[in-house]
């Protein structure tokens, strides 16, 4: 008896839980503009729905041995510095039309991330080279890997980390792609 | 008929025009790119750099490669295929194939 009165509550809390969701989900209220942050809520359910689906696609991702070599640095960083600093920001700036105007705000990646710290640097690099791949839904952060190979990725790879290192004269000197023969970027 | 003999002439110019066209592009996008500025690297602290460093070693292939500044500028002077020597004949060709 009382577990048919308490399955009856359950089903009818569920109903109205759904019917509710739904008119909320239909009346248009969320705010969607770029210009209006997530409630924590929602942020959080996000952030974590990401992190998660990364983590788990990027897991069996053999990174390759020599990532910090000159040659990665140089094509990684010429790279960068043509397709990614516009969001991503270079050495000596601290904001772009980009940071200013997307939301999710791409990340400044000539900052140290700290909030990876537990994670190993295999982690680090099979994280972002799977980002750079794959680029992230409903965010500005675009799949790189129709355009890309793998080995140009993981050159990217190579550079952002040792980006946080560079001051704003190695970084313009790294990166710039005068007087070069051109030979391997037709 | 006339009009049909020349097709494949005309056909043959406009193919040549469009593989000059592509030969040279890639070379005139160079052209404009952002050189290595090399001279800040001389007023950086020596003391901390280090040669094993790939950082270090990057920046030195950069300014290794500004050595050679003149090389560059004859390239460019020779983009006119009318006044070309047998050097940038040989360029050419292997631009086409
Ligand atoms: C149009 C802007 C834009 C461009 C261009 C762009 N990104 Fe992003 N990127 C983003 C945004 C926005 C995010 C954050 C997405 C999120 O939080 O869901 C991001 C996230 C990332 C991340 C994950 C950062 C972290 O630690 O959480 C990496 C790595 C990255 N981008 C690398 C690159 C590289 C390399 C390039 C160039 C090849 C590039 N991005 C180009 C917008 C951009």
């Amino acid at each position: 008896m009382t577990f048919r009165v308490y399955f009856k509550s359950l089903v009818i809390t569920a109903a109205l839980a759904l019917f509710g969701g739904g008119l909320f989900l239909y009346s248009g209220l969320y705010p969607m503009g770029a210009d209006v942050e997530h409630n924590r809520f929602t942020y959080w359910l996000l952030e974590t729905l990401r992190e998660r689906s990364v983590a788990r696609s990027a897991d069996a991702i053999e990174v390759p041995p020599g990532l910090d070599s000159s040659e990665h640095l140089l094509s990684g960083g010429a790279d960068y510095n043509d397709m990614c600093a516009g969001c991503h920001l270079k050495p000596g700036k601290t904001d772009s039309d980009f940071t200013l105007g997307l939301y999710p705000v791409p990340p400044n990646l000539t900052l140290a991330h700290d909030e990876h710290a537990d994670a190993d640097s295999g982690q680090i690099a099979r994280r972002q080279f799977w980002i750079i791949k794959h680029g992230i839904k409903a965010s500005g952060m675009p799949a790189w890997g129709p355009t890309h190979d793998d080995q140009r990725i993981w050159a990217m790879v190579a550079f952002l980390q040792r980006l946080p290192d560079l001051d704003p004269e190695q970084y313009q000197i790294i990166t710039a792609r005068g007087e070069t023969n051109g030979s391997s970027h037709h | 008929m006339t009009i049909k003999r020349f097709n494949p002439i005309i056909l043959l110019a406009a193919l040549g025009l469009t593989l000059t066209v592509q030969a040279h592009s890639p070379k005139e996008h160079m052209t404009d790119a952002e050189q290595p500025n090399c001279k800040s690297m001389s007023n950086m602290d020596h003391t901390k750099m280090d040669t094993n460093d790939p950082v270090m070693q990057a920046m030195m292939k950069q300014c290794m490669k500004g050595m050679h500044p003149n090389e560059s500028e004859q390239e460019e002077a020779q983009l006119d295929p009318q006044d070309d020597g047998k050097r940038s004949a040989e360029q050419h060709s292997e631009h086409q194939h």
